[in-house]
Protein backbone atom coordinates (compact mmCIF):
# COMPACT_ATOMS: atom_id res chain seq x y z
CA UNK A 1 0.00 0.00 0.00
CA UNK A 2 2.68 2.42 1.06
CA UNK A 3 4.81 1.42 -1.89
CA UNK A 4 1.90 2.11 -4.26
CA UNK A 5 1.39 5.65 -3.04
CA UNK A 6 5.11 6.29 -3.23
CA UNK A 7 5.06 5.17 -6.82
CA UNK A 8 2.06 7.38 -7.51
CA UNK A 9 3.87 10.34 -6.04
CA UNK A 10 6.89 9.72 -8.19
CA UNK A 11 4.70 9.38 -11.27
CA UNK A 12 2.99 12.67 -10.47
CA UNK A 13 6.31 14.42 -9.94
CA UNK A 14 7.76 13.15 -13.21
CA UNK A 15 4.66 14.18 -15.12
CA UNK A 16 4.79 17.62 -13.54
CA UNK A 17 8.47 18.09 -14.39
CA UNK A 18 7.96 16.98 -17.98
CA UNK A 19 5.00 19.33 -18.45
CA UNK A 20 7.03 22.25 -17.08
CA UNK A 21 9.87 21.46 -19.47
CA UNK A 22 7.42 21.17 -22.33
CA UNK A 23 5.88 24.58 -21.56
CA UNK A 24 9.32 26.12 -21.32
CA UNK A 25 10.55 24.70 -24.60
CA UNK A 26 7.38 25.35 -26.57
CA UNK A 27 6.86 28.83 -25.14
CA UNK A 28 8.30 30.54 -28.26
CA UNK A 29 5.56 28.94 -30.38
CA UNK A 30 2.82 29.90 -27.95
CA UNK A 31 4.22 33.40 -27.86
CA UNK A 32 4.15 34.07 -31.59
CA UNK A 33 0.69 32.54 -31.87
CA UNK A 34 -0.61 34.91 -29.20
CA UNK A 35 1.22 37.82 -30.79
CA UNK A 36 -0.30 37.11 -34.19
CA UNK A 37 -3.75 37.62 -32.63
CA UNK A 38 -2.93 40.91 -30.93
CA UNK A 39 -3.26 44.44 -32.23
CA UNK A 40 -0.03 46.23 -33.07
CA UNK A 41 -0.64 48.51 -30.08
CA UNK A 42 -1.02 45.63 -27.65
CA UNK A 43 2.18 44.02 -28.91
CA UNK A 44 4.17 47.06 -27.85
CA UNK A 45 2.44 47.30 -24.49
CA UNK A 46 4.54 46.99 -21.33
CA UNK A 47 4.08 44.84 -19.34
CA UNK A 48 3.21 42.41 -22.14
CA UNK A 49 -0.13 40.62 -22.14
CA UNK A 50 -0.10 36.83 -22.15
CA UNK A 51 -3.34 36.48 -24.07
CA UNK A 52 -4.84 38.92 -26.57
CA UNK A 53 -7.09 41.35 -24.68
CA UNK A 54 -8.47 42.57 -27.98
CA UNK A 55 -8.73 39.75 -30.48
CA UNK A 56 -7.30 40.87 -33.81
CA UNK A 57 -7.51 38.57 -36.83
CA UNK A 58 -6.73 41.34 -39.30
CA UNK A 59 -3.10 40.26 -39.60
CA UNK A 60 -4.29 37.12 -41.34
CA UNK A 61 -7.15 38.60 -43.33
CA UNK A 62 -5.23 41.65 -44.51
CA UNK A 63 -2.72 39.59 -46.42
CA UNK A 64 -5.08 37.63 -48.63
CA UNK A 65 -5.06 40.09 -51.48
CA UNK A 66 -2.19 42.25 -50.44
CA UNK A 67 0.09 43.02 -53.41
CA UNK A 68 3.59 41.68 -53.23
CA UNK A 69 3.29 40.00 -49.86
CA UNK A 70 0.29 37.81 -50.36
CA UNK A 71 1.12 35.08 -47.89
CA UNK A 72 -1.43 32.65 -49.23
CA UNK A 73 0.08 32.83 -52.68
CA UNK A 74 3.54 32.25 -51.17
CA UNK A 75 1.97 29.35 -49.31
CA UNK A 76 0.72 27.87 -52.59
CA UNK A 77 4.14 28.40 -54.18
CA UNK A 78 5.79 26.53 -51.33
CA UNK A 79 3.24 23.76 -51.63
CA UNK A 80 3.96 23.35 -55.35
CA UNK A 81 7.72 23.45 -54.87
CA UNK A 82 7.83 21.04 -51.91
CA UNK A 83 5.40 18.59 -53.49
CA UNK A 84 7.38 18.60 -56.72
CA UNK A 85 10.66 18.03 -54.90
CA UNK A 86 9.04 15.29 -52.85
CA UNK A 87 7.74 13.52 -55.96
CA UNK A 88 11.14 13.55 -57.65
CA UNK A 89 12.90 12.35 -54.51
CA UNK A 90 10.50 9.47 -53.89
CA UNK A 91 10.33 8.31 -57.50
CA UNK A 92 14.12 8.22 -57.81
CA UNK A 93 14.94 7.00 -54.30
CA UNK A 94 12.58 4.00 -54.16
CA UNK A 95 14.21 1.97 -56.96
CA UNK A 96 17.70 3.13 -55.97
CA UNK A 97 17.31 2.06 -52.36
CA UNK A 98 15.82 -1.25 -53.45
CA UNK A 99 18.86 -1.86 -55.63
CA UNK A 100 21.27 -0.97 -52.88
CA UNK A 101 19.48 -3.21 -50.39
CA UNK A 102 19.07 -6.25 -52.63
CA UNK A 103 21.86 -6.35 -55.20
CA UNK A 104 25.62 -6.33 -54.88
CA UNK A 105 26.18 -4.60 -58.22
CA UNK A 106 29.37 -2.97 -59.45
CA UNK A 107 29.92 0.44 -57.91
CA UNK A 108 27.37 -0.12 -55.14
CA UNK A 109 29.64 0.95 -52.32
CA UNK A 110 30.87 3.96 -54.24
CA UNK A 111 27.29 5.08 -54.83
CA UNK A 112 26.40 4.63 -51.18
CA UNK A 113 29.38 6.73 -50.24
CA UNK A 114 28.25 9.45 -52.64
CA UNK A 115 24.77 9.54 -51.12
CA UNK A 116 26.25 9.74 -47.62
CA UNK A 117 28.57 12.57 -48.57
CA UNK A 118 25.92 14.63 -50.36
CA UNK A 119 23.94 14.68 -47.12
CA UNK A 120 26.76 16.65 -45.54
CA UNK A 121 27.14 19.29 -48.22
CA UNK A 122 26.54 22.92 -47.33
CA UNK A 123 24.15 24.74 -49.65
CA UNK A 124 26.74 27.50 -50.06
CA UNK A 125 28.90 25.24 -52.21
CA UNK A 126 26.09 24.53 -54.65
CA UNK A 127 24.38 27.91 -54.84
CA UNK A 128 26.58 29.77 -57.31
CA UNK A 129 27.16 26.89 -59.76
CA UNK A 130 23.47 25.96 -59.66
CA UNK A 131 22.61 29.61 -60.22
CA UNK A 132 24.76 29.69 -63.35
CA UNK A 133 23.46 26.30 -64.46
CA UNK A 134 19.78 27.26 -64.08
CA UNK A 135 20.41 30.49 -65.97
CA UNK A 136 21.90 28.42 -68.77
CA UNK A 137 18.95 26.00 -68.71
CA UNK A 138 16.54 28.98 -68.84
CA UNK A 139 14.70 27.83 -65.74
CA UNK A 140 16.07 30.59 -63.52
CA UNK A 141 13.22 32.42 -61.80
CA UNK A 142 10.76 29.52 -62.17
CA UNK A 143 9.36 27.02 -59.67
CA UNK A 144 11.24 24.29 -61.48
CA UNK A 145 14.63 25.62 -60.38
CA UNK A 146 13.62 25.36 -56.72
CA UNK A 147 11.98 21.97 -57.26
CA UNK A 148 15.08 20.49 -58.90
CA UNK A 149 17.44 21.86 -56.26
CA UNK A 150 15.23 20.95 -53.28
CA UNK A 151 15.00 17.37 -54.53
CA UNK A 152 18.76 17.01 -54.03
CA UNK A 153 18.10 17.33 -50.27
CA UNK A 154 15.52 14.56 -50.18
CA UNK A 155 17.14 11.98 -52.46
CA UNK A 156 20.21 10.97 -50.43
CA UNK A 157 18.22 10.93 -47.18
CA UNK A 158 15.51 8.79 -48.76
CA UNK A 159 17.90 6.30 -50.33
CA UNK A 160 19.71 5.72 -47.06
CA UNK A 161 16.51 5.35 -45.03
CA UNK A 162 14.57 3.19 -47.46
CA UNK A 163 17.50 0.86 -47.94
CA UNK A 164 16.98 -0.36 -44.38
CA UNK A 165 13.27 -0.98 -44.97
CA UNK A 166 13.92 -3.01 -48.10
CA UNK A 167 16.69 -4.94 -46.41
CA UNK A 168 14.27 -5.94 -43.64
CA UNK A 169 11.85 -7.66 -46.04
CA UNK A 170 12.47 -11.40 -45.78
CA UNK A 171 13.97 -12.89 -48.93
CA UNK A 172 11.61 -15.87 -48.71
CA UNK A 173 8.71 -13.59 -49.46
CA UNK A 174 10.40 -12.42 -52.63
CA UNK A 175 11.45 -15.90 -53.69
CA UNK A 176 7.94 -17.22 -53.22
CA UNK A 177 6.82 -14.60 -55.70
CA UNK A 178 9.39 -15.77 -58.24
CA UNK A 179 8.15 -19.32 -57.90
CA UNK A 180 4.66 -18.06 -58.57
CA UNK A 181 5.96 -16.71 -61.85
CA UNK A 182 6.53 -13.09 -60.92
CA UNK A 183 9.32 -11.26 -62.72
CA UNK A 184 11.79 -9.40 -60.55
CA UNK A 185 10.17 -6.12 -61.41
CA UNK A 186 6.69 -7.39 -60.56
CA UNK A 187 7.97 -8.81 -57.27
CA UNK A 188 9.43 -5.41 -56.49
CA UNK A 189 6.10 -3.70 -57.19
CA UNK A 190 3.77 -6.24 -55.59
CA UNK A 191 5.74 -7.68 -52.69
CA UNK A 192 8.54 -5.36 -51.64
CA UNK A 193 6.95 -1.99 -52.16
CA UNK A 194 3.86 -2.67 -50.01
CA UNK A 195 6.02 -4.00 -47.17
CA UNK A 196 8.34 -1.01 -47.33
CA UNK A 197 5.41 1.43 -47.45
CA UNK A 198 6.07 2.99 -44.03
CA UNK A 199 9.58 3.76 -45.20
CA UNK A 200 8.25 5.40 -48.34
CA UNK A 201 5.99 7.56 -46.17
CA UNK A 202 8.96 8.62 -44.03
CA UNK A 203 10.88 9.59 -47.15
CA UNK A 204 7.96 11.51 -48.59
CA UNK A 205 7.47 13.43 -45.34
CA UNK A 206 11.11 14.36 -44.95
CA UNK A 207 11.57 15.29 -48.59
CA UNK A 208 8.53 17.53 -48.30
CA UNK A 209 9.80 19.11 -45.08
CA UNK A 210 13.23 19.76 -46.62
CA UNK A 211 11.54 21.60 -49.46
CA UNK A 212 9.17 23.43 -47.15
CA UNK A 213 11.98 24.64 -44.91
CA UNK A 214 14.34 25.68 -47.66
CA UNK A 215 15.23 29.34 -47.89
CA UNK A 216 18.55 29.51 -49.73
CA UNK A 217 17.50 27.82 -52.98
CA UNK A 218 14.09 29.43 -53.25
CA UNK A 219 15.46 32.87 -52.52
CA UNK A 220 18.45 32.63 -54.83
CA UNK A 221 16.88 30.97 -57.86
CA UNK A 222 13.53 32.75 -57.83
CA UNK A 223 13.54 36.54 -57.95
CA UNK A 224 9.89 37.16 -58.71
CA UNK A 225 8.07 37.65 -55.39
CA UNK A 226 4.91 36.18 -56.95
CA UNK A 227 6.65 32.83 -57.46
CA UNK A 228 8.79 32.70 -54.34
CA UNK A 229 8.22 30.16 -51.55
CA UNK A 230 6.80 31.28 -48.23
CA UNK A 231 10.15 31.26 -46.43
CA UNK A 232 11.56 33.76 -48.91
CA UNK A 233 8.31 35.71 -48.57
CA UNK A 234 8.82 36.02 -44.83
CA UNK A 235 12.41 37.05 -45.32
CA UNK A 236 11.45 39.80 -47.77
CA UNK A 237 8.66 40.98 -45.55
CA UNK A 238 11.05 41.21 -42.59
CA UNK A 239 13.38 43.34 -44.66
CA UNK A 240 10.64 45.79 -45.57
CA UNK A 241 8.38 45.87 -42.52
CA UNK A 242 10.85 44.73 -39.90
CA UNK A 243 8.80 45.70 -36.86
CA UNK A 244 5.30 44.92 -38.06
CA UNK A 245 5.24 41.96 -35.71
CA UNK A 246 1.51 41.24 -35.95
CA UNK A 247 1.85 40.55 -39.68
CA UNK A 248 5.19 38.78 -39.31
CA UNK A 249 3.98 36.41 -36.63
CA UNK A 250 0.82 35.67 -38.63
CA UNK A 251 3.07 34.84 -41.56
CA UNK A 252 5.09 32.52 -39.33
CA UNK A 253 1.98 30.73 -38.02
CA UNK A 254 0.71 30.11 -41.55
CA UNK A 255 4.09 28.64 -42.47
CA UNK A 256 3.95 26.28 -39.51
CA UNK A 257 0.44 24.95 -40.32
CA UNK A 258 1.50 22.14 -42.68
CA UNK A 259 4.29 21.17 -40.31
CA UNK A 260 1.82 20.99 -37.45
CA UNK A 261 -0.58 18.88 -39.51
CA UNK A 262 2.17 16.48 -40.50
CA UNK A 263 3.19 16.23 -36.88
CA UNK A 264 -0.36 15.57 -35.69
CA UNK A 265 -1.11 12.79 -38.14
CA UNK A 266 2.29 11.27 -38.79
CA UNK A 267 4.25 11.62 -35.61
CA UNK A 268 5.48 8.04 -35.52
CA UNK A 269 6.94 8.36 -39.00
CA UNK A 270 8.85 11.47 -38.03
CA UNK A 271 10.48 9.91 -35.02
CA UNK A 272 11.41 6.82 -36.99
CA UNK A 273 12.86 9.01 -39.74
CA UNK A 274 14.90 11.07 -37.33
CA UNK A 275 16.36 8.07 -35.60
CA UNK A 276 17.00 5.72 -38.48
CA UNK A 277 18.27 8.54 -40.64
CA UNK A 278 21.04 9.62 -38.40
CA UNK A 279 22.43 6.91 -36.22
CA UNK A 280 22.80 3.30 -37.05
CA UNK A 281 22.71 1.19 -33.90
CA UNK B 1 24.57 -7.31 -77.09
CA UNK B 2 24.96 -10.68 -75.50
CA UNK B 3 27.69 -9.29 -73.32
CA UNK B 4 25.50 -6.44 -72.13
CA UNK B 5 22.71 -8.87 -71.37
CA UNK B 6 24.93 -11.13 -69.34
CA UNK B 7 26.38 -8.15 -67.47
CA UNK B 8 22.93 -7.21 -66.19
CA UNK B 9 21.95 -10.78 -65.49
CA UNK B 10 22.45 -11.09 -61.76
CA UNK B 11 23.44 -8.46 -59.26
CA UNK B 12 24.30 -5.87 -61.82
CA UNK B 13 20.66 -5.45 -62.70
CA UNK B 14 20.60 -3.36 -59.54
CA UNK B 15 22.59 -0.78 -61.42
CA UNK B 16 19.57 -0.06 -63.60
CA UNK B 17 17.43 0.71 -60.57
CA UNK B 18 20.06 2.82 -58.88
CA UNK B 19 21.28 4.77 -61.87
CA UNK B 20 18.47 7.36 -62.23
CA UNK B 21 18.92 8.67 -58.69
CA UNK B 22 22.68 8.57 -59.00
CA UNK B 23 22.75 10.43 -62.30
CA UNK B 24 20.36 13.04 -60.93
CA UNK B 25 22.68 13.70 -58.01
CA UNK B 26 25.70 13.65 -60.29
CA UNK B 27 24.16 16.29 -62.52
CA UNK B 28 22.71 18.58 -59.85
CA UNK B 29 25.28 18.10 -57.09
CA UNK B 30 28.45 16.46 -58.41
CA UNK B 31 28.79 18.73 -61.39
CA UNK B 32 28.20 21.94 -59.35
CA UNK B 33 30.85 20.89 -56.82
CA UNK B 34 33.42 20.61 -59.59
CA UNK B 35 32.33 23.85 -61.21
CA UNK B 36 32.46 25.57 -57.82
CA UNK B 37 36.04 24.42 -57.50
CA UNK B 38 36.90 25.82 -60.92
CA UNK B 39 35.01 29.03 -60.14
CA UNK B 40 37.11 29.58 -57.06
CA UNK B 41 40.27 29.54 -59.16
CA UNK B 42 38.92 32.14 -61.58
CA UNK B 43 37.98 35.79 -61.30
CA UNK B 44 34.25 35.69 -61.96
CA UNK B 45 32.22 38.70 -60.89
CA UNK B 46 28.90 40.03 -62.15
CA UNK B 47 30.70 41.40 -65.23
CA UNK B 48 31.83 38.10 -66.69
CA UNK B 49 29.30 35.73 -65.12
CA UNK B 50 27.28 34.98 -68.24
CA UNK B 51 29.65 35.99 -71.02
CA UNK B 52 33.15 37.31 -71.29
CA UNK B 53 36.43 35.63 -70.63
CA UNK B 54 37.25 34.08 -67.29
CA UNK B 55 40.87 34.09 -66.29
CA UNK B 56 42.43 31.50 -64.07
CA UNK B 57 44.09 33.30 -61.21
CA UNK B 58 45.25 30.31 -59.20
CA UNK B 59 44.79 30.53 -55.47
CA UNK B 60 44.53 34.31 -55.40
CA UNK B 61 40.97 34.20 -54.06
CA UNK B 62 41.99 31.99 -51.16
CA UNK B 63 44.97 34.20 -50.39
CA UNK B 64 42.71 37.24 -50.50
CA UNK B 65 40.33 35.59 -48.03
CA UNK B 66 43.13 34.79 -45.63
CA UNK B 67 43.82 38.52 -45.41
CA UNK B 68 40.17 39.45 -45.06
CA UNK B 69 39.35 40.23 -41.41
CA UNK B 70 35.64 39.51 -41.95
CA UNK B 71 36.45 36.06 -43.34
CA UNK B 72 38.72 35.27 -40.40
CA UNK B 73 36.04 36.48 -38.04
CA UNK B 74 33.49 34.29 -39.85
CA UNK B 75 35.79 31.32 -39.47
CA UNK B 76 36.11 31.92 -35.74
CA UNK B 77 32.36 32.53 -35.41
CA UNK B 78 31.52 29.31 -37.20
CA UNK B 79 33.67 27.37 -34.78
CA UNK B 80 32.31 29.20 -31.75
CA UNK B 81 28.74 28.75 -33.00
CA UNK B 82 29.19 25.04 -33.66
CA UNK B 83 30.97 24.15 -30.44
CA UNK B 84 28.63 26.16 -28.20
CA UNK B 85 25.53 24.70 -29.82
CA UNK B 86 26.92 21.17 -29.68
CA UNK B 87 27.86 21.27 -26.02
CA UNK B 88 24.68 22.88 -24.72
CA UNK B 89 22.21 20.91 -26.81
CA UNK B 90 24.01 17.67 -26.06
CA UNK B 91 23.92 18.20 -22.30
CA UNK B 92 20.26 19.29 -22.28
CA UNK B 93 19.35 16.57 -24.76
CA UNK B 94 21.01 13.92 -22.63
CA UNK B 95 19.28 15.12 -19.49
CA UNK B 96 15.90 15.09 -21.20
CA UNK B 97 16.50 11.66 -22.70
CA UNK B 98 17.31 10.28 -19.24
CA UNK B 99 14.13 11.87 -17.88
CA UNK B 100 11.92 10.42 -20.61
CA UNK B 101 13.60 7.05 -20.19
CA UNK B 102 11.81 6.75 -16.86
CA UNK B 103 8.52 4.95 -16.81
CA UNK B 104 5.68 7.45 -16.44
CA UNK B 105 2.52 8.05 -18.40
CA UNK B 106 3.45 11.43 -19.94
CA UNK B 107 6.89 10.27 -21.10
CA UNK B 108 6.03 9.36 -24.68
CA UNK B 109 3.52 12.07 -25.58
CA UNK B 110 5.65 14.86 -24.09
CA UNK B 111 8.79 13.60 -25.77
CA UNK B 112 6.86 13.51 -29.03
CA UNK B 113 5.69 17.10 -28.66
CA UNK B 114 9.26 18.22 -28.01
CA UNK B 115 10.12 17.26 -31.58
CA UNK B 116 8.13 20.17 -32.99
CA UNK B 117 10.94 22.79 -32.88
CA UNK B 118 13.09 20.52 -35.01
CA UNK B 119 10.50 20.39 -37.81
CA UNK B 120 9.78 24.09 -38.09
CA UNK B 121 11.44 25.86 -41.02
CA UNK B 122 14.57 27.59 -39.80
CA UNK B 123 13.44 30.87 -41.30
CA UNK B 124 10.45 30.82 -38.96
CA UNK B 125 12.57 29.90 -35.96
CA UNK B 126 14.87 32.78 -36.80
CA UNK B 127 11.89 35.13 -36.96
CA UNK B 128 10.55 33.88 -33.63
CA UNK B 129 13.85 34.46 -31.87
CA UNK B 130 14.43 37.78 -33.58
CA UNK B 131 11.11 38.86 -32.10
CA UNK B 132 11.88 37.48 -28.65
CA UNK B 133 15.35 39.02 -28.60
CA UNK B 134 14.27 42.43 -29.91
CA UNK B 135 15.25 45.31 -27.65
CA UNK B 136 11.96 46.98 -26.80
CA UNK B 137 9.20 44.43 -27.45
CA UNK B 138 11.34 41.40 -26.76
CA UNK B 139 9.95 39.06 -24.12
CA UNK B 140 13.45 37.99 -23.11
CA UNK B 141 14.39 41.48 -22.00
CA UNK B 142 11.07 41.68 -20.15
CA UNK B 143 11.72 38.42 -18.28
CA UNK B 144 15.28 39.39 -17.42
CA UNK B 145 14.10 42.75 -16.16
CA UNK B 146 11.30 41.25 -14.07
CA UNK B 147 13.75 38.81 -12.55
CA UNK B 148 16.03 41.70 -11.67
CA UNK B 149 18.93 40.41 -13.74
CA UNK B 150 19.13 43.59 -15.82
CA UNK B 151 17.89 47.13 -15.33
CA UNK B 152 18.32 48.45 -18.87
CA UNK B 153 17.10 46.64 -21.99
CA UNK B 154 19.89 44.73 -23.72
CA UNK B 155 20.30 45.43 -27.43
CA UNK B 156 20.71 41.76 -28.21
CA UNK B 157 20.78 41.78 -31.97
CA UNK B 158 22.11 45.25 -32.59
CA UNK B 159 25.28 45.06 -30.53
CA UNK B 160 28.18 42.84 -31.61
CA UNK B 161 28.84 41.65 -28.06
CA UNK B 162 25.47 39.89 -27.65
CA UNK B 163 24.28 39.07 -31.17
CA UNK B 164 26.21 35.80 -31.30
CA UNK B 165 24.63 34.67 -28.02
CA UNK B 166 21.17 35.28 -29.40
CA UNK B 167 21.88 33.36 -32.59
CA UNK B 168 23.41 30.45 -30.70
CA UNK B 169 20.42 30.28 -28.34
CA UNK B 170 18.03 30.07 -31.27
CA UNK B 171 19.98 27.26 -32.86
CA UNK B 172 20.18 25.30 -29.61
CA UNK B 173 16.39 25.35 -29.51
CA UNK B 174 16.39 23.30 -32.71
CA UNK B 175 19.21 21.03 -31.60
CA UNK B 176 17.64 19.89 -28.33
CA UNK B 177 14.93 17.68 -29.87
CA UNK B 178 17.43 16.17 -32.29
CA UNK B 179 19.76 15.22 -29.45
CA UNK B 180 16.97 14.06 -27.14
CA UNK B 181 15.47 11.65 -29.65
CA UNK B 182 18.76 10.16 -30.75
CA UNK B 183 20.04 9.67 -27.24
CA UNK B 184 16.67 8.19 -26.23
CA UNK B 185 16.98 5.65 -29.01
CA UNK B 186 20.51 4.84 -27.95
CA UNK B 187 19.40 4.34 -24.36
CA UNK B 188 16.78 1.76 -25.32
CA UNK B 189 19.51 -0.48 -26.73
CA UNK B 190 21.12 -0.93 -23.30
CA UNK B 191 19.82 -4.16 -21.76
CA UNK B 192 17.97 -3.55 -18.50
CA UNK B 193 19.54 -6.61 -16.87
CA UNK B 194 22.83 -4.75 -16.72
CA UNK B 195 21.30 -2.13 -14.45
CA UNK B 196 19.56 -4.78 -12.38
CA UNK B 197 22.71 -6.76 -11.74
CA UNK B 198 24.61 -3.55 -11.02
CA UNK B 199 21.94 -2.66 -8.46
CA UNK B 200 22.38 -6.07 -6.83
CA UNK B 201 26.10 -5.36 -6.62
CA UNK B 202 25.22 -2.16 -4.79
CA UNK B 203 25.95 0.41 -7.49
CA UNK B 204 24.40 3.84 -7.01
CA UNK B 205 22.85 6.01 -9.72
CA UNK B 206 26.03 7.87 -10.50
CA UNK B 207 28.08 4.71 -10.82
CA UNK B 208 25.45 3.19 -13.08
CA UNK B 209 25.56 6.25 -15.32
CA UNK B 210 29.34 6.42 -15.63
CA UNK B 211 30.05 2.68 -15.68
CA UNK B 212 27.15 1.40 -17.76
CA UNK B 213 25.26 4.13 -19.60
CA UNK B 214 28.15 6.23 -20.90
CA UNK B 215 30.44 3.41 -22.09
CA UNK B 216 27.61 1.58 -23.84
CA UNK B 217 26.41 4.78 -25.48
CA UNK B 218 29.81 5.51 -26.95
CA UNK B 219 28.98 4.85 -30.59
CA UNK B 220 25.70 6.73 -30.35
CA UNK B 221 27.38 9.71 -28.72
CA UNK B 222 30.22 9.74 -31.21
CA UNK B 223 28.05 9.69 -34.27
CA UNK B 224 25.59 12.14 -32.72
CA UNK B 225 28.32 14.67 -32.01
CA UNK B 226 29.94 14.33 -35.40
CA UNK B 227 26.60 14.53 -37.18
CA UNK B 228 25.61 17.48 -35.02
CA UNK B 229 28.88 19.16 -35.92
CA UNK B 230 28.20 18.71 -39.62
CA UNK B 231 24.63 20.00 -39.40
CA UNK B 232 25.55 22.97 -37.23
CA UNK B 233 28.71 23.93 -39.07
CA UNK B 234 26.81 24.55 -42.28
CA UNK B 235 23.83 26.40 -40.78
CA UNK B 236 22.90 29.31 -42.96
CA UNK B 237 19.26 30.40 -42.70
CA UNK B 238 19.28 31.01 -38.97
CA UNK B 239 21.99 33.64 -39.00
CA UNK B 240 21.09 35.09 -42.36
CA UNK B 241 17.51 35.79 -41.25
CA UNK B 242 18.24 36.84 -37.67
CA UNK B 243 21.15 39.20 -38.19
CA UNK B 244 22.20 39.01 -41.85
CA UNK B 245 25.74 38.67 -40.52
CA UNK B 246 25.55 42.01 -38.73
CA UNK B 247 25.89 44.17 -36.74
CA UNK B 248 29.12 45.27 -38.44
CA UNK B 249 29.81 41.75 -39.74
CA UNK B 250 30.11 40.40 -36.21
CA UNK B 251 27.90 37.33 -36.65
CA UNK B 252 28.90 36.13 -40.10
CA UNK B 253 29.42 32.40 -40.43
CA UNK B 254 31.34 30.92 -43.34
CA UNK B 255 28.02 30.06 -44.99
CA UNK B 256 26.45 33.51 -44.67
CA UNK B 257 29.64 35.32 -45.62
CA UNK B 258 30.03 33.17 -48.70
CA UNK B 259 26.45 34.02 -49.64
CA UNK B 260 27.08 37.70 -49.08
CA UNK B 261 30.19 37.67 -51.25
CA UNK B 262 28.38 35.91 -54.09
CA UNK B 263 24.90 37.33 -54.07
CA UNK B 264 25.18 40.72 -52.39
CA UNK B 265 28.63 41.83 -53.53
CA UNK B 266 28.54 39.73 -56.74
CA UNK B 267 32.09 38.46 -56.17
CA UNK B 268 31.14 34.98 -57.30
CA UNK B 269 34.64 33.54 -57.30
CA UNK B 270 35.45 34.88 -53.87
CA UNK B 271 32.16 33.50 -52.53
CA UNK B 272 32.91 30.11 -54.05
CA UNK B 273 36.31 30.07 -52.39
CA UNK B 274 34.76 30.79 -49.00
CA UNK B 275 32.24 28.00 -49.58
CA UNK B 276 35.03 25.62 -50.51
CA UNK B 277 36.82 26.30 -47.24
CA UNK B 278 33.58 25.38 -45.49
CA UNK B 279 33.31 22.25 -47.64
CA UNK B 280 36.84 21.06 -46.92
CA UNK B 281 36.34 21.34 -43.16
CA UNK B 282 33.02 19.49 -43.42
CA UNK B 283 34.58 16.73 -45.49
CA UNK B 284 37.35 16.25 -42.96
CA UNK B 285 34.77 15.84 -40.22
CA UNK B 286 32.70 13.74 -42.61
CA UNK B 287 35.51 11.23 -42.87
CA UNK B 288 35.26 10.71 -39.12
CA UNK B 289 31.51 10.21 -39.42
CA UNK B 290 31.94 7.73 -42.24
CA UNK B 291 34.45 5.77 -40.23
CA UNK B 292 31.90 5.43 -37.43
CA UNK B 293 28.91 4.49 -39.58
CA UNK B 294 30.45 2.83 -42.59
CA UNK B 295 30.66 -0.58 -40.98
CA UNK B 296 26.87 -0.73 -40.88
CA UNK B 297 26.39 0.75 -44.34
CA UNK B 298 28.67 -1.46 -46.37
CA UNK B 299 27.76 -4.79 -44.86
Amino acid sequence: MEKGSKKGKKEFLLCLVSVVILCLLLFPLFWIFITSLKTEKEIFQIPPTFYPHVLNTKSYAAQIGNGDFNMFRSFANSLIISTGAMAIAVVLAVPASYAVARYRFKGRNGMLLCFLVTQMLPVSVLLTPMFIMFKGMHIYNTWLSAILSDATLGIPFSVLILKNYFASVPRDLEEAAYIDGCTRFLAFLRILLPVAKPGVVVCAIFSFLYGWGDLAYGMTFILDQKKRPITAGIFNFMGQYGTKWSYLTAFAIVTIIPVALIFLFMQKYIISGMTSGAVKG
Amino acid sequence: MKQIKSFFRYDNIGLLYALPAFLYMLFFVGFPIVSNLILSLQNVTVRNLVRGSRDFIGFDNYIKLMHDPVFLRAMFNTLLFTVSCLVVQFVIGFALALLFQKDFSFARPVRGLLMIPWMIPMTVTALIFKFMFSTDVGIINYFLKSAGVITENIQWLTSPATAMTAVITANIWIGIPFNTILISTGLTTIPLELYESAAIDGANGRQKFFKITLPLMRTTIESLLVLGFIYTFKVYDMVYVMTGGGPVNSTHLLSTYSYKLSFEMFQYSLGSSAANVLLVILLLVGVVYLKITMKGEME
